[in-house]
């Protein structure tokens, strides 16, 4: 049996999704970040919160994954998921996780306050959305994360991204709209946001990788410290190619995937890209469940 | 001056064994050696066969060569006529190889996209499996094949059963030019049940710890056939197969073709062409062929390659497949793609673009899935000299010396899975070419050869057409309301019809009420078990837990 861990990024948030995270983790938290987690509506407005709170979610599943005696033979982080992705295959720690999560996080928040985000586009190729964008011809409009052959989000003002997504819908688009996403992630406009990461990273501690690493910034599988710390580093800059990634892993001969918490929507885009892998959402299922499956099919595979 | 030695490659082959005789026992090397094995006869630079096509992988040779020391063996150049198995690629990665000839890579086409861009590999060229197999006789000669067998007796003898596919014609290759042959064996036996390639070519045999890989890659359920193909599948028996009275075929992979398939029996039947088409076949043991099969439709069948679950079946039909005394099918896919190039009628395939001059590819956004047998099949071999009616009825009647042509049809629908346009002005595989440096456009089968092109408006007949505008507005006709078939217009359409360069459904007298499932043969893989008597066996993914 080969495993994919999958590390959603932000959107699958929900008040009271740290419940079972256990108290350790969260004084962590507190203690490297001073931030307190409250883990409620009002906490899931601000995107400091969220980043952290998801990170924190993974650390867990990752414990409990490693407790019922798990590894994975490839991981794949979404834009924030990079760093939990990072921890499951040994190459940052926890601590570490959280202060760069807190960092990224932070300047994210500093850079472009207003009239800047993100938008997506339903049915319409990377190609076509292409072309819309250097229809509108504005300043600041980037073809950012590839999450689907069919699914492309776009970064920058918001202005302009919302001519580009009325182009889409004429031009046959089945969902054009503007994402709850406070930054223009994933493109060239955070550029200070990177660089502060690198910075960052000068001082911090990285292992070898315990198992394949899928990049956000070219899909590509990668096996070093390096490659993992640039895709750590420039990952806001560049867009996520989640297509590439999911076409990567099943050429590397994945069978099963594990969605770790919070949501489902990735296992979601690999079912319908790849519908003979057996999926596990950690959200759904649960630890107990989760180990109960893992268990069964390695029985039936090997 | 010292006398020239013209045994250097022989000495140098012996010399290699000789360092190894210590590990062997006859031909036979333990499992737990093959990776020192490997370390020592296979020496830096060499060019080495891993045998591997869409369905049989040497995967046991293909892992230990994955786990040798990149500092031993190193800068292999590697020759596979399909990428299949993620240690294909890991072996660039590491340094174990860094040059790579290839025809076909479909399971491996994102990974293998990045790596040329990124230099990790070079690529010597993407072939047809016939050019890739030619060349083994001519500048890709191998130091080194690893090839797969199913049973191997004391002598080395190899039993490679409906699975011999290109061992033959990679052992041939290194065995006669001081290649060292090296053999997994899924079992090693005190006698074959027949002999498919003399032990006294092979240098090595080690038992693998598991089977070789092989994948049903010919088994279509009926279940998933759409009525759009079953509509385009009888327009193709009226059309095309009829018409030209075609004798000879091979069907590519694909649901358009089962379809056909399923149709001889039923359609075919009402429309009285039994006993007049069809009844020679250079296809894969398809399980979509049996209802044909039965009903006394096919006569007979050779195969590139064997196909999971049909074993049995083809062990009880030796009138119709090519199979041993011993009762077992044999294949090869060199003679089959030979035979598919040159001795066929007609090839029968899909794709997933075609341009607006009727260049088509399966290369699409950033996936390099190579070429394989296709372009072989679908391509005029112009040196060839016999005449079936069906070649004759190409004949340009304008030209003295004109002569037949091979019948290539395309059948596509003119939207893809994906929603998207099949018909475009500009192939993707253009921007591969410059993404991958290739020096050709990777396309699948030229407009030149491109005869027929199907789809659910209608029949193309291009090899009417003469000029590249006229075949354009042939194409444009057929191609629905994507951006190229939305130039056509319905006087356009009307000349075309009038002239015989397309047929719409009503012209050939196909009704399109009439496309229902109910008209396949076989609408389960139950019923394709019932048809064979209980002989097919499919396997499990295929089976209803129901």
């Amino acid at each position: 049996m080969r495993t994919l861990w999958i590390f959603p990024g932000q959107g699958g948030q929900r008040p009271g999704m740290l419940k079972d995270v256990p108290q350790d983790l969260k004084l962590k938290v507190k203690e490297l970040t001073g931030m307190e987690l409250t883990d409620d509506g009002v906490a899931y407005q601000d995107s400091i919160q969220i980043q952290l709170g998801i990170l924190i979610l993974q650390l867990f599943n990752v414990r409990q994954l490693t407790q019922i005696k798990e590894k994975p033979e490839v991981v794949a982080g979404h834009s924030l998921g990079i760093f939990g992705a990072a921890v499951a295959a040994g190459v940052l720690s926890e601590d570490d996780a959280i202060k760069i999560v807190f960092l990224r996080s932070t300047k994210m928040k500093e850079a472009y306050p207003v009239g800047y985000g993100m938008g997506a586009i339903v049915g319409l190729t990377r190609k076509e959305v292409t072309a819309l964008v250097k229809q509108v011809n504005a300043p600041d409009i980037y073809v950012s994360n590839q999450n689907s052959e069919l699914q492309t989000a776009l970064s920058g003002s918001l202005d302009g991204i919302n001519k580009v997504l009325d182009l889409a819908k004429e031009n046959g688009a089945q969902k054009a709209l503007i994402l709850k996403v406070p930054n223009p992630s994933h493109s060239p406009l955070m550029q200070s946001a990177a660089d502060a990461l690198k910075e960052a990273f000068k001082t911090i501690e990285l292992h070898r990788p315990t198992c394949t690493y899928l990049t956000n910034y070219n899909g590509h599988a990668v096996h070093t410290v390096d490659e993992i710390k640039k895709d750590m580093i420039n990952n806001l800059i560049y867009p996520v190619y989640w297509d590439t990634m999911m076409s990567v892993a099943s050429e590397l001969g994945i069978d099963t995937t594990v969605e770790l918490e919070p949501g489902h929507a990735f296992t979601r885009l690999i079912h319908t890209k790849f519908p003979d892998l057996r999926n596990i959402t950690m959200s759904e299922m649960g630890i107990d469940d989760t180990e109960f499956l893992l268990k069964k099919w390695r029985k039936i595979n090997d | 001056m010292t006398k020239r030695s013209w045994t250097t490659n022989h000495d140098a082959k012996n010399s290699k064994l000789e360092n190894v005789a210590s590990m062997m026992d006859g031909k036979f090397v333990k499992t737990e050696n093959a990776k020192e094995l490997l370390e020592d006869l296979i020496a830096p630079g060499d060019k080495v066969v891993l045998e591997g096509d869409n369905q049989k992988q040497a995967s046991f040779l293909s892992k230990v060569l994955a786990s040798v020391d990149p500092g031993k063996v190193h800068d292999l150049h590697m020759i596979m006529s399909s990428v299949s198995r993620p240690e294909h690629l890991d072996i660039f990665e590491t340094g174990i190889a860094s040059k790579l000839d290839f025809s076909f890579a479909g399971p491996q086409s994102t990974r293998i996209s990045q790596m040329i861009a990124d230099g990790t590999m070079n690529v010597g060229d993407i072939h047809t499996y016939l050019e890739l197999y030619a060349r083994l006789y001519v500048d890709l000669i191998p130091n080194v094949v690893l090839v797969a067998a199913d049973k191997v007796d004391r002598d080395g003898n190899l039993y490679t059963g409906a699975n011999t596919e290109e061992t033959p014609v990679i052992v041939e290759s290194a065995a006669f030019k001081d290649g060292i042959v090296i053999v997994q064996a899924n079992e090693i036996v005190d006698e074959v049940p027949r002999v498919d390639i003399p032990g006294d070519w092979v240098d090595v045999v080690v038992q693998a710890d598991q089977p070789y890989q092989l994948e049903p890659l010919f088994t279509r359920d009926p279940q998933n056939i759409t009525e759009l193909q079953i509509l385009m599948g009888m327009m193709a028996i009226r059309g095309i197969y009829e018409k030209h009275n075609v004798q000879s075929v091979n069907h590519g992979v694909g649901f358009n073709t089962a379809a056909i398939e399923l149709l001889l029996p039923t359609y075919g039947e009402q429309l009285g062409l039994k006993g007049k088409i069809v009844p020679n076949w250079e296809v894969n043991p398809t399980p979509t062929l049996i209802p044909a099969i039965e009903s006394g439709w096919v006569k007979t069948i050779h195969s590139f390659g064997g196909e999971v679950g049909m074993e049995n079946y083809i062990a009880h039909r030796p009138d119709i497949f090519f199979v041993g005394k011993d009762g077992t099918m044999r294949s090869n896919r060199a003679f089959g793609q030979m035979a598919g190039q040159y001795a066929l009628d007609m090839f029968v395939g899909s794709t997933l673009q075609i341009d607006k001059y009727g260049n088509s590819s399966t290369v699409t956004n950033g996936r390099l899935s190579g070429l394989g047998g296709a372009p072989n099949m679908g391509s005029n071999p112009t040196g060839r000299r016999h005449s079936t009616p069906a070649w004759q009825s190409l004949r340009p009647d304008n030209d003295p010396l004109g002569k037949g042509q091979k019948l290539v049809v395309q059948m596509v629908e003119t939207f893809g899975s994906n929603k998207k346009p099949v018909f475009v002005d500009h192939l993707d595989a253009e921007e591969v070419r410059k993404e991958a440096k290739l020096a050709n456009v990777p396309i699948m089968i030229y407009s030149e050869d491109t005869t027929h092109i199907v789809t659910e408006e209608g029949i193309a007949y291009l090899y009417k057409t003469d000029s590249m505008a006229e075949r354009q507005i042939a194409i444009e006709a057929v191609a629905g309301v994507t951006p190229v078939g939305l130039r056509s217009n319905p006087k356009q359409l009307a000349d075309l019809r009038a002239r015989g360069i397309v047929a719409l459904p009503e012209d050939i007298g196909v009704h399109r009420s009439e496309a229902k499932r109910s008209l396949l043969a076989a609408q389960t893989m139950d019923d394709i078990v019932d048809w064979s008597d209980g002989l097919y066996n499919p396997p499990a993914k295929f089976r209803s837990w129901s």
